[in-house]
Parts: structure tokens; C-alpha cells; sequence
């Protein structure tokens, strides 16, 4: 199975066969699908060295040129190293840009909490501007990328490390400009998990087995929540957030804020991570068990607030 | 458009003037900004940015990478007729509206980055220099940074950059002053020998005055393989005695009669 950066930068690269403006930089991140552009579109393609700070301030200078840019790194380094240079630049200038963050959460397991992306949702949901898509599946990976220079916003793109399955949802079956996909029957008076990326997964066993009282919706769209989900919302017995970030500024808040923007005070239980640096070794599924955020745990989790 | 040959008579308007707006605006870093006067002066007034009048506007770029100083821009801006004279008079008035502010940004005419945080300038100038030479436009990119700038991580990246890919229509101004907010470099944290440290990328630099019109022309002037380096020597707060060689006027200071007087005799009003 492709990873979400080949499908995602596949869809780039077809793009560059018809929009020379298109600029891919990278801060010494690769990918097999990079490695295509590199050589197909070698005046397209800039490697910025190890300098994430640098790669922001210097892909700034060519979108204050109305160029179409996409800055590509690991999750870690491309959200929190360059923070001040994102905000000062691309969100402060208002230009269009692309960042294409991978390995998000702990993607990186068992590399230890410098390579974990456990708050870069918060972080980059804290600058002005930004629109944030997080991909459960290659499939929302592929419409992301295809709709990432057509909005002119500042676009942060998390995609995971590893091969995500596919969640077996029709394009037709959703709106992405709404920013969200349900899973199962969204009446009244149900229980809402809301999750998205990887982990959106680990979510869908406790739909499959409490189909009857719970639906499931992946936010791929998590800044700004649309309004749509937010009607969605307002006859719900509870909601659950499910998110592979530590506590604070993480996907719970944001729902939690954009529903008391809209005077809603259901209520909302937080899934996430402990607030603390993570160094145990075990793996990634591992490390979720151990955090309450594999399947089991959420099914049972679920099973506790009915 | 109001440009004169006397190119240090035009200085020393310029300085008079920024002095007053200083008194109105009560704010802002006049050691910054008149420690780049005669760079910024001999940039616009010697034609290295090169005006369009037809389109009212520049051929070339400038980004003063230590954006508390881009207030040093503002009347030369608005002489070419690229910021209105109403923003100019208007700023600093009780009451009055204008476009005008102590840290520049992309809404000024004339401004083309929004800077304030040191160390991002020199790498956006770097990206405009990349896509010119990469689209052999015949465009070139001036950026202006402290040399309190040296101290960002992200300066040093850029460089990199600028001398890997040899971008010639790059130049890039150190107004080195030798001050920083807390003091002297030499004693806060030794930024020399900034010169060996710079030529060890390969560039070409030239040491100059940089209050010397002369030199400063000549610099620009010059033609190199890469990128165009000129160390500027300067003196923070240059053309007021109050102001000269003192770290605490990085920021503006309330003075009373008898020291405006002061000033505004030693630049001859």
C-alpha cells in the first residue's frame, strides 16, 4: 500500500506537468514520490539544507511572488522548529502556502518525543489564517492535495508515517468542502466520536459494535470546523474526541471551542494523550494501548458513558 | 518627486525630518534608523532600486530585514511619490489616520515584506533572488539586516542558500553598529571577526563607511561572482550627539527642550 506523502505528492506532481508556478521544497525529507519530482521537475523541486526556519522565510520570498509553494518535512521540525518563521511569514504576509507535515502523533515510535508530533495540531492551530487537514486514508490525502492550491489559504497537512487503510469512503458520499465524513447514522440522540488521521481507525470497532447509539466523524477539515458539523452536533447525547495529541490545544478544544462559539455545551470527553514526553520503547500500537487509545480501549470507553 | 543631486543634504533632510516625527510619534528606534540613512539614501537616490514611473513604482526589491528600522524608508518612499504625503503628515497626529507604522508591513506601498522579528529578511530576499535568476529576470533584491541579525541561526541558513546557488543579484547590507539592546556585541556576545565568518562562505565582502556616500556606491557598484556582501560600519544614532554610540536609543527616549534644541541644531535647523 502507498504511504498518504506518495499519494499525496503523486497528485502534486501531476499538477506540475501543467503549473510550472508549483514550487516543492524540502528540508532534507524525502519520499519515493519526492524523488520523481526531483528529477522530473528539477526547477520546481528546492532543497533548503536542514533548515526548516530557513525553507519558511525563503518559501515566503517566493510566494510574496505569487508562487504556489509546498514545504515538506517531518512533522516535528516543520511545525514547531519554524513556528515564528510560519506566522511572520506566510500567516502575517497572508499568502497562499502549503505545509506538508509528516508523522504526526507518535509515528515516529519508537524514535522518542523529539521526533513525536504530539502538539504540532495546537501549535499551528494557534497561528492566524491556517487551515488544518489531518488524512485518515490515501483517499482524503489525494483530495487534499488536489484542492491545496486552489483555496489560497495557508494550508498545515498532516499526514501519517505509515500506510493507513482505507476507510472505504465514496467521494460522492461526502462534501469536502465541509471538512468532514460521518460514519453511520448521524440521527438525533446518538453519541458522537469525532477523531481523524491514523487513529481515526481505532475509532471504527466501537462504531461497528454500537452502531445503534454512536456515528463516527472524521474532521479531516479541523480548522475552521464547518458550521454544517456543528448542526450536526447540537442533538447529540455526548460527544467523544479521539486525538493522538497531548491535552492541551489539542482536537477536543477545538470542538469544544467552536461549539461554545455557537452556544453549545454538550458534553465533550477528551481521548488523547498524557502531558508528558513519551520515551518507552514497544511501538506505536504499543504506546496507544498503553494511553487508552487503542480499539479496545475506546470500545470500552464508549461502553462506559452509554 | 523630490529628489536632489546633494546627496548629503538629502541625508540630513531626511534625518531632520524622521527626528520630528519621532517627537510626534513618541515612539520607535531611532538608532537603528539613522545608523542606515546614507544606505537606504544611496540605494533609492543612485537609482541600485530602480523606479518605474510609469507604473509608480520599483523594479527591484528592498527588505529591511531589521524592520524596526524601516521607518528610514518612509520619507524616501514617499519623495518617489510611492507613499502618499498625507500618510507621511498625517502620521504621529493626534487624531489623524494613516498607513503608516513603527514596524513596516506588505499594506505600505514601497514595503515588500513585513519584517519586525529579526533573522526572517534575509531568507525571503534569498527566495525573489532564487525565482529571478531562476527566471532571468532582470531583477535584483537589496536586503538590509542588523548586525544583531548575525545572532539568528536562520541568518546563517540563508546564507547558505545565497552562496550555494550563487545569487548574483542578491546583496545583502550588515549595518553593523557594534550595539545591541543591552550594550556593546563585544561584551553581550562577540560577534567578530564577522568578516572572516562571512567570507567563509565564499562571498565577495566589502568593507565600508557606511555613512560614506562614496563608498557605499562603490560597494553596490561592485561586480562579484555571488552574492554582493557590504559590511556596513555605522554609528547607532548617527547625526545626534545624544544619540550617538548609545545603546539605550535603540528605542526613542523622551527628551526635554533644552536636548531637542540640542538636536535640532547639530542637523542645522
Amino acid at each position: 500500500m502507498k504511504l498518504q506523502r506518495d499519494v499525496f505528492l503523486d497528485e502534486i506532481n501531476k499538477q506540475l506537468e501543467i503549473d510550472k508556478d508549483i514550487y516543492v521544497m524540502s528540508a532534507d525529507f524525502g519520499a519515493a514520490a519526492l524523488d520523481y519530482t526531483r528529477e522530473k521537475f528539477k526547477d520546481n523541486f528546492i532543497h533548503c539544507g536542514i533548515s526548516e526556519q530557513a525553507m519558511f522565510d525563503i518559501a515566503t520570498g517566493l510566494a510574496l511572488e505569487e508562487k504556489k509553494v509546498l514545504t515538506y518535512a517531518m512533522g516535528p521540525f516543520i511545525s514547531l522548529r519554524a513556528l515564528e518563521q510560519i506566522k511572520c511569514g506566510p500567516a502575517m504576509m497572508s499568502l497562499p502556502m502549503t505545509i506538508l507535515s509528516v508523522g504526526i502523533g507518535l509515528g515516529y515510535a519508537d524514535a522518542g518525543p523529539t521526533h513525536y508530533a504530539t502538539e504540532d495540531y495546537a501549535c499551528l492551530r494557534a497561528v492566524g489564517g491556517t487551515t488544518i487537514y489531518t488524512a485518515s486514508d490515501n483517499n482524503i490525502a489525494i483530495e487534499i492535495a488536489k484542492n491545496t492550491f486552489k483555496d489560497k489559504s495557508l494550508n498545515y497537512v498532516r499526514l501519517d508515517r505509515h500506510p493507513t487503510d482505507e476507510v472505504n469512503f465514496k467521494p460522492n458520499q461526502y462534501d469536502f468542502n465541509d471538512g468532514f465524513r460521518i460514519f453511520g447514522d448521524c440521527s438525533e440522540n446518538k453519541f458522537a466520536i469525532i477523531s481523524h488521521g491514523r487513529i481515526l481507525k481505532n475509532c471504527l470497532k466501537s462504531l461497528k459494535q454500537l452502531e445503534n447509539n454512536f456515528f463516527l466523524v472524521d474532521l479531516f477539515r479541523s480548522k475552521p470546523i464547518s458550521k454544517n458539523l456543528i448542526n450536526l452536533l447540537k442533538n447529540v447525547k455526548k460527544i467523544i474526541v479521539v486525538d493522538e495529541q497531548t491535552q492541551y490545544g489539542n482536537l477536543t478544544t477545538a470542538v469544544q471551542s467552536e461549539l461554545s462559539n455557537n452556544n453549545l455545551f454538550p458534553q465533550v470527553k477528551n481521548l488523547s494523550l498524557p502531558d508528558e514526553y513519551i520515551f518507552q520503547n514497544g511501538g506505536r500500537d504499543f504506546l496507544l494501548q498503553k494511553y487508552n487509545l487503542d480499539e479496545d480501549s475506546i470500545l470500552n470507553f464508549c461502553k462506559k458513558i452509554l | 518627486m523630490n529628489i536632489s543631486n546633494d546627496l548629503k543634504k538629502t541625508c540630513n533632510r531626511y534625518r531632520k525630518e524622521l527626528f520630528e516625527k519621532f517627537l510626534e510619534v513618541g515612539q520607535g528606534h531611532p538608532g537603528s534608523v539613522f545608523s542606515m540613512t546614507e544606505i537606504a539614501v544611496t540605494l533609492f537616490h543612485k537609482s541600485f532600486i530602480r523606479f518605474d514611473e510609469l507604473k509608480n513604482s520599483f523594479k527591484d526589491k528592498i527588505i529591511v530585514s531589521k524592520g524596526h528600522a524601516t521607518v528610514s524608508l518612509y520619507p524616501i518612499l514617499r519623495d518617489f511619490g510611492v507613499i502618499k504625503n498625507q500618510e507621511w503628515e498625517n502620521w504621529g497626529k493626534k487624531g489623524k489616520d494613516s498607513i503608516l507604522r513603527v514596524f513596516g508591513n506588505t499594506s505600505i506601498p514601497g514595503i515588500d515584506a513585513t519584517s519586525g522579528s529579526l533573522g526572517h529578511g534575509l531568507g525571503i530576499g534569498c527566495g525573489m533572488a532564487y525565482l529571478y535568476k531562476k527566471k532571468n529576470l532582470d531583477k535584483k533584491v537589496y536586503v538590509i539586516i542588523s548586525e544583531g541579525e548575525l545572532y539568528e541561526g536562520s541568518t546563517w541558513e540563508a546564507l547558505l542558500f545565497a552562496s550555494h546557488h550563487k545569487l548574483t543579484n542578491l546583496t545583502v547590507v550588515i549595518d553593523e553598529n557594534s550595539l545591541i539592546i543591552l550594550g556593546k556585541t563585544d561584551d553581550c556576545l562577540k560577534l567578530d571577526p564577522i568578516l572572516k565568518k562571512i567570507q567563509g562562505f565564499d562571498f565577495d565582502v566589502s568593507q565600508v563607511n557606511g555613512h560614506d556616500l562614496n563608498e557605499l556606491e562603490n560597494a553596490f557598484n561592485k561586480k562579484t561572482e555571488g552574492t554582493n556582501i557590504v559590511l556596513a560600519k555605522t554609528v547607532k544614532g548617527k547625526g545626534f550627539s545624544i544619540m550617538e554610540n548609545k545603546a539605550h536609543w535603540h528605542y526613542w527616549n523622551s527628551l526635554n527642550p533644552e536636548e531637542i534644541e540640542i538636536c535640532r541644531k547639530e542637523i542645522g535647523q
